[in-house]
């Protein structure tokens, strides 16, 4: 998007994108630093782990690719992976066949987006609000249904979904991939993308001009509900359970990795191939953390820091965009 | 006491596809009145906003009293003592008439605590200063219109330095009366010494209240003449700057009209109520009325954009009925908006994403792909069809001017080929060699067989190119004239008659 308004510059970057290259040099030097405090973090076995951790992260920062460009946010997918792995787990103690048990779950993920869209749509609350409303409703349920404790998976063939592995790389690994491409597809060549960016841009615009900025809505908050959820269910299989605590602040490290590759909050703006680097470089330094021994209360002051960091480069963009539109059109009129 | 003296020095504003303010450079003088006159998008209101703080202008200075001044905020123009009452009332509805006059500044004990009865004292006696029948303890909401607006008048001319004074169309929803009232205001403030800046569109309340009259034109600034010593009918011409007769004269236009195109019966909605009327094939409809008549809430109650609360719509004889903008475009009829910055563009898009995002379904292949060389093509074919300068089609949107970049709004609505085409004020904030481009458009549409039905606010506009001009005024149509027929005088008493 940017590369389109400056003239001389090689191939290669205007391929990947200036700010990309940023992101890119952010993630070597991430990588860099942990190793050198720790021999362990560019070994093999690591660099696994570091994948496998940001698959969850992944599939949300997927739908918050989606909803951000559109102007919109989701603060619920840290409850409702929790739920769907619970519902998940339930479902297989009763003896419910596994893809049966799957497909319930998904679609509860589906529900939840509905409810969100129409909380968005109908009673016109403002996303991130409306979300807080599903983030405590639908981690209510998942204490209920369960009582508040773990509920242990003992189906095997679920369980080994958790650790199967193709070519040395892990299902939810592989998963996380899978959807990154196709939706990344989906929103870069598909009606469906062209649609989300015309409402980040101007919803009632759009809407004058024939598109349906509700119904788009809709979808992304489905979409998103859905990924969430297949999240959570692979996540209860690697834990052999589902966790009715687990996954707070999921959703805080997923926007952080989508602002993070330059998706703007000022709606309209950004890529799947910005998210991807994001997730990278958030779990990277997520992992390294702990691998260095920070505690985990420096760590919560270290992704607000973050946050704030890809908050303050978003702005920095916002700033750059508008000035060149400026000098662009000083030369126009 | 000395004359105060405000200086706008070479004062330009740039915003994204528009230069709005062109070197702007002229005096205003204490104890007169002085009006900015210009059409709309001539750069006055945007020369009140960068003089306060508002906007930032991109280059140039303001003196005054010989002082160079620059204001980062509103705020900070009012300290040094230039005030401005905009249309929009700027003052606190659940608060009381004095805690409105003395907003931010009441007066306080030595603990900060704040001293009501102190402050409605002093408002008394702004407001016997003024000769109002108003209590300074009175809620603002309980106040009619015109006396919300003489509490922000009260709330500038409070202040003990207030040097300037500027209205931004005062009078826009006074009544007779009311606006007497003001006008005694304002003499007032002139005998004081202070300098007027008035705005408005109405020219026969610059000859009761101006002394000077500063035109503006396509942001430029074009000269001041003395109220007196000129005429309306010179003011007009500065200000569009050309004999309005010929532009229009020598258009092409259609003129086999055919059979009824599109037959609107009582349509109503929250805004607008019950109005018929009809459309013929080839026919170029106006419609015209003051701001907030109705006109554009008609259209959005037709192509489904606000609900419909009654009538019916038949296009070439059949019923239907639009739900969404999105329905009515597959019927056939498409609106081009009034707010091109708002409703028109999508600004995040390139020139080619604007002018093709209506054609989504067309231009995809399976499974919803789009396809990227039909993609290319309509864009290229739009760009082409209506002379939109632009150097290639990924260009973002706003960085063109805006005449091209409404020329983009109307490609994208003739892309789907509609029966009806409605243009909004089309030509609002272009500049003039652009308009004549629309006016021949408008022309060859009606030619190849649409509807096109237009909005517009500049009388000799509207005049010059409807063959039926609609007139609406108070939210339903008031009158209807034959293009031919039609005069300026006509158009004006048919929409504010009575009021």
């Amino acid at each position: 998007m940017e590369s389109t308004a400056k003239k001389e510059k090689p191939a290669f970057l205007k391929a990947i994108g200036g700010d990309k290259l940023v992101l890119f040099f952010a993630i070597i030097i991430v990588f860099v630093l942990f190793t050198i405090l720790n021999r362990n973090f560019l070994s093999g076995t690591n660099v696994i782990n570091i994948l496998v951790a940001a698959s969850l992260v992944g599939m949300v920062a997927i739908g918050h690719t989606y909803l951000i460009i559109a102007m919109q946010n989701d603060l619920s997918p840290g409850s409702l992976a929790a739920l769907s792995g619970v519902i998940c787990a339930l479902l297989l103690q009763k003896g419910v066949p596994i893809v049966l048990a799957v497909l319930i779950t998904l679609c509860v993920g589906a529900l939840v987006g509905i409810f969100n869209a129409w909380m968005v749509n109908s009673i016109k609350i403002e996303a991130f609000i409306a979300t807080l409303v599903s983030q405590m409703i639908v981690r209510g349920f998942a204490y209920i249904i369960c009582d508040g404790k773990p509920v242990s998976i003992s189906n095997q063939s679920f369980n080994n979904i958790g650790k199967a592995r193709l070519i040395g790389i892990p299902f939810s690994v592989w998963l996380m991939i899978i959807c990154l491409i196709v939706f990344g597809f989906i929103l870069a060549k598909t009606k469906f993308g062209r649609s989300v960016y015309a409402i980040g841009g101007s919803a009632e615009a759009a809407r004058l001009a024939g598109l349906n900025p509700r119904k788009i809505i809709r979808t992304c908050f489905i979409m998103i509900g859905v990924l969430t959820a297949a999240g959570g269910i692979v996540f209860a299989a690697r834990m052999n359970a589902g966790q009715p605590a687990a996954n707070v602040n999921l959703e805080f490290d997923a926007i952080t990795a989508v602002v993070l590759g330059g998706t703007s909050f000022s709606g309209g703006v950004g890529d799947m191939g910005g998210t991807v680097l994001g997730i990278i470089l958030i779990q990277s330094f997520n992992t390294g953390l702990t691998m260095v021994g920070v505690s985990s209360f420096w760590q919560y002051v270290a992704r607000g820091a973050l946050l704030l960091f890809a908050l303050t480069s978003d702005y920095i963009r916002k700033q750059r965009r508008d000035k060149e539109l400026l000098e662009a059109s000083m030369r126009n009129a | 006491m000395e004359q105060h003296i405000l200086e706008f020095q070479h004062i330009s504003k740039y915003f994204p596809g528009v230069k709005a303010l062109d070197d702007v450079s002229f005096q205003a003088y204490g104890g007169e009145v002085l009006a900015f006159l210009g059409e709309n998008g001539a750069g006055k209101s945007t020369l009140l906003k960068t003089l306060n703080g508002d906007y930032q202008p991109t280059s140039g200075t303001y003196l005054l009293d010989g002082e160079e001044k620059h204001f980062k905020t509103p705020h900070e123009a009012l300290e040094a003592g230039i005030s401005i009452i905009y249309q929009e009332r700027q003052i606190l509805l659940e608060l009381s008439v004095a805690e409105n006059i003395y907003l931010g500044r009441m007066p306080s004990n030595k603990f900060g605590v704040i001293d009501t009865r102190k402050a409605n004292q002093m408002a008394q006696e702004v407001i016997n200063e003024f000769g109002l029948a108003i209590k300074p303890t009175t809620k603002v909401k309980d106040l009619s219109i015109a006396y919300q607006q003489m509490v922000e008048i009260m709330k500038a001319c409070s202040r003990e330095n207030l040097k300037v004074i500027a209205f931004d169309e005062p009078t826009a929803s006074l009544s007779d009366d009311e606006i007497e009232v003001l006008f005694k205001v304002i003499q007032r403030l002139k005998k004081q010494g202070l300098i007027v800046i008035y705005v408005s569109h109405r020219m026969s309340e610059l000859e009761k209240i101006t002394d000077k009259v500063a035109i503006f034109k396509d942001g430029k600034y074009v000269a001041t003449k003395v109220t007196r010593e000129t005429s309306q009918p010179d003011l007009i011409k500065m200000m569009v700057g050309r004999d309005l007769g010929d532009i229009y004269k020598n258009l092409d236009r259609n003129k086999e009209i055919g059979d009824i195109l599109l037959d609107v019966r009582n349509v109503e909605s929250d805004y607008v109520k019950p109005t018929s009327f009809q459309l013929h094939k080839g026919e170029v409809l106006g419609f015209s009325g003051l701001v907030g008549a109705g006109r554009t809430e008609l259209m959005r109650a037709i192509i489904g954009a606000d609900k419909l609360k009654g009538g019916e719509i038949y296009l070439e004889g059949k019923k239907i009925v639009n739900r969404s903008p999105k329905e009515a475009m597959e019927h056939g009829i498409v609106m081009v908006p009034e707010d091109r910055k708002l409703q028109g563009i999508i600004s995040n898009l390139s020139v080619a994403g604007n002018i093709n995002i209506s054609l989504l379904d067309r231009n995809a292949g399976k499974f919803g792909v789009m396809d990227s060389k039909k993609e290319a093509k309509e864009a290229e074919d739009g760009i082409r069809e209506f002379n939109i300068k632009t150097p290639n089609p990924e260009k973002k949107i706003v960085e063109l001017s805006g005449g091209n970049q409404q020329k983009c709004i109307v490609a994208r609505g003739i892309a789907t080929h509609p029966k009806v085409l409605i243009l909004d004020e089309p030509t609002k904030g272009i500049d003039v060699g652009a308009k004549s481009e629309f006016y021949e458009m408008i022309c060859r549409f009606a030619k190849q067989g649409l509807g096109v039905i237009l909005i517009s606010s500049e009388l000799p506009e509207v005049i010059g190119l409807s063959d039926k001009i609609i007139v609406m005024r108070s939210l339903q149509k008031s009158g209807e004239v034959l293009g031919s027929e039609a005069t300026e005088d006509g158009l004006l008493s048919l929409g504010m008659m009575g009021d």
